[in-house]
């Protein structure tokens, strides 16, 4: 899916961002991986306009969320776009050496284990909030009998998954545990530091920041997710400070 | 200590004492955290309590099947090997066994399960050897459509198929996700000092088949084995926690005939194929003697010669003019 040009071209005014609708469509997850992007984007100083499209899951190359158009080329989730930008010459993680680097890998790949694959669960194998909140949402742009049918492929490709890497037996509670020993191993990472790497942002906040502040402030069925979050004080005010250092524009 | 809980795991080989990879993260946890296990090795996950391989069976007849949840279990019977850890070693523990999850495990499927050439020649006639009759038909066909499956899911592909491209970026991950590995190792013995814990035994239970086991496509071995430390970390760990195994290693794959070639290395294989030539010929005779086609007239005009397939009719009129 990416083109690396070794020419750095320069970021382009009319970058965009495409997520599935704010207000009404968009899930936990995506709108964690969407928030990651912004962040990142904002922290290397890159101008990008979020657009809003109904169909942005289907129009994404790999199909996830979010992807972004940058003059002729389209790029979607994180990964990719860091790797985008560094051949544009942007990077936030030069500054580490390799044994730092190898930990912030490793950090980003344990928030994907963990943090997202626990937000699909809830999302879709939780049957309660599978009924009244991620089928309605995601399938509220669609007409009967469209809606329904897109809505419980979903929810059976992702109940799938969730049994090939050993999710399906899980309860809820055991999920709830599991992001609980993820945020502590977050939140004993990051210690009494501004980021992760010290002084500097790098896409590991990015990251981090984009679910943890998503679980925060989305209204799930029951607020036991964002409880284990906030039972973290550092990571607390690790996302308040991003917020308000990157996001200040954004009325509240 | 009442009697000590079973574990059901598969059987090693090429020098291992499991050729699976999960099985082989429980077991170098066992010895790293020194639980007494009864090892019950198997090549039959049929026999298995939950009908997967590996399987702890504790003494409250309870079957657990993740190397996640079975070390937990250990860990509460106060056999844990990360005691000594601190809350950051713990964390990284954590994120590293993630990351390899991530990256490590869609390259060791595919070159196990999904490379044609590796599956044929050494894991599928690997498990059809060692499974008994009738399982070794369809059972390592059986685990490889499911190994494919998850895989697909794993990478969001639906219509993911072995192919060069596939191929180079799961290797390209695994090989960055061995370098990291090996940064974080760097010239220590164990990745927290000098005794070994939970992430010792993942490591361990990724690398150590890649390491071991010889395939005909070896890219991602030629990648580890440029890689010093982490060779000598798997060695170091067989030497010292299995070396049983380890002496049971005669060198490279050594299949059982001294035959070279691919197809021809069991003598068995031509007579079967002599066999059911024959088995065939004789039905189809048969068949033709029976339904008439045929028939064995004591005359010399050869109509014996006549194929099955010309029509009946013809042939009884044409029987004068002599066959084909």
């Amino acid at each position: 899916d990416l083109e690396v040009e070794p020419a750095a071209e320069p970021w382009p005014e009319n970058a965009t961002l495409y997520q599935p609708l704010k207000e009404d469509q968009i899930l936990l997850s995506d709108h964690a991986s969407s928030l990651a992007v912004q962040a990142y984007l904002r922290m290397c100083g890159l101008p990008v306009q979020v657009l809003c499209r109904v169909n942005s899951e289907f129009m994404s190359p790999s199909g996830k969320i979010p992807f972004i158009h940058v003059g002729n080329q389209v790029v979607s989730e994180l990964g990719p776009i860091v790797q985008f930008t560094k051949a544009k010459g942007h990077s936030l993680s030069d500054g580490l050496d390799d044994v730092q680097r190898a930990e912030m890998k490793a950090y980003m790949e344990l928030v994907n284990n963990m943090l997202l694959t626990a937000e699909l669960y809830i999302q879709w194998c939780d049957d309660a909030t599978a009924a009244e909140i991620s089928r309605p949402r995601y399938s509220s742009p669609y007409s009967w009998p469209l809606s329904k049918i897109l809505a419980y492929q979903k929810q059976w490709e992702v109940r799938r998954k969730m049994n090939a890497i050993g999710w399906g037996g899980k309860t809820l509670q055991q999920v709830y545990e599991d992001v609980s020993q993820c945020c502590q191993a977050l939140s004993q990472r990051l210690g009494m530091q501004p980021y992760f790497f010290n002084k500097q942002p790098t896409e590991l906040d990015a990251l981090v920041f984009g679910h943890l502040f998503t679980i925060l402030t989305t209204r799930l069925t029951s607020s036991e997710l964002a409880e284990r979050v906030k039972s973290y004080s550092n990571l607390l005010s690790f996302c308040r400070r991003i917020e308000q250092t990157y996001f200040e524009d954004k009325s509240s | 200590m009442a009697a000590p809980d079973e574990l059901f795991c598969w059987e090693g080989d090429w020098g291992l004492p499991s050729v699976s990879t999960d099985c082989l993260v429980v077991l170098a946890y066992a010895q790293f955290a020194g639980a007494p296990l009864k090892l019950r090795k198997i090549c039959n996950p049929w026999r298995s309590p939950s009908g997967s391989l590996p399987a702890l069976k504790t003494n409250q007849k309870e079957t657990l099947s993740r190397p996640a949840d079975i070390i937990i279990h250990l860990r509460k019977q106060k056999f844990n090997a990360d005691y000594d850890l601190s809350a950051k070693e713990g964390a990284d523990s954590l994120a590293f066994i993630s990351l390899m999850e991530e990256k490590l495990t869609p390259a060791l499927i595919y070159t196990f399960w999904v490379e044609p050439k590796n599956y044929v020649d050494v894991t599928r006639r690997w498990y059809a050897e060692h499974m008994t009759f009738p399982l070794n038909f369809f059972l390592p066909g059986r685990m490889q459509s499911r190994q494919l499956e998850k895989l697909r899911l794993l990478r969001g592909d639906e219509s993911l198929e072995a192919g060069e491209e596939l191929e180079k970026e799961l290797y390209c991950d695994a090989a960055e996700c061995m370098n990291l590995l090996s940064q974080r190792l760097g010239s220590q013995k164990f990745f927290f000092g000098d005794s070994p814990s939970s992430l010792d035994a993942y490591v361990f239970g990724h690398l150590a088949p890649i390491l071991k086991c010889k395939l005909p496509n070896g890219k991602l071995q030629q990648h580890l084995k440029s890689l010093d430390n982490l060779t000598n970390f798997c060695s170091d760990i067989l030497l010292l926690y299995f070396p049983r195994d380890g002496r049971e290693s005669s060198g490279p794959k050594a299949p059982p005939q001294p035959d070279g070639g691919d197809f021809d290395n069991v003598p068995n294989k031509r007579r079967k194929q002599l066999l059911s030539a024959l088995v065939a010929l004789g039905a189809m005779l048969s068949y033709a003697l029976l339904t008439g086609m045929v028939s064995i007239l004591h005359v010399q005009q050869g109509a014996l010669e006549e194929p099955p397939d010309l029509e009946p009719i013809e042939s009884h009129q044409h029987e004068e003019q002599g066959g084909s």
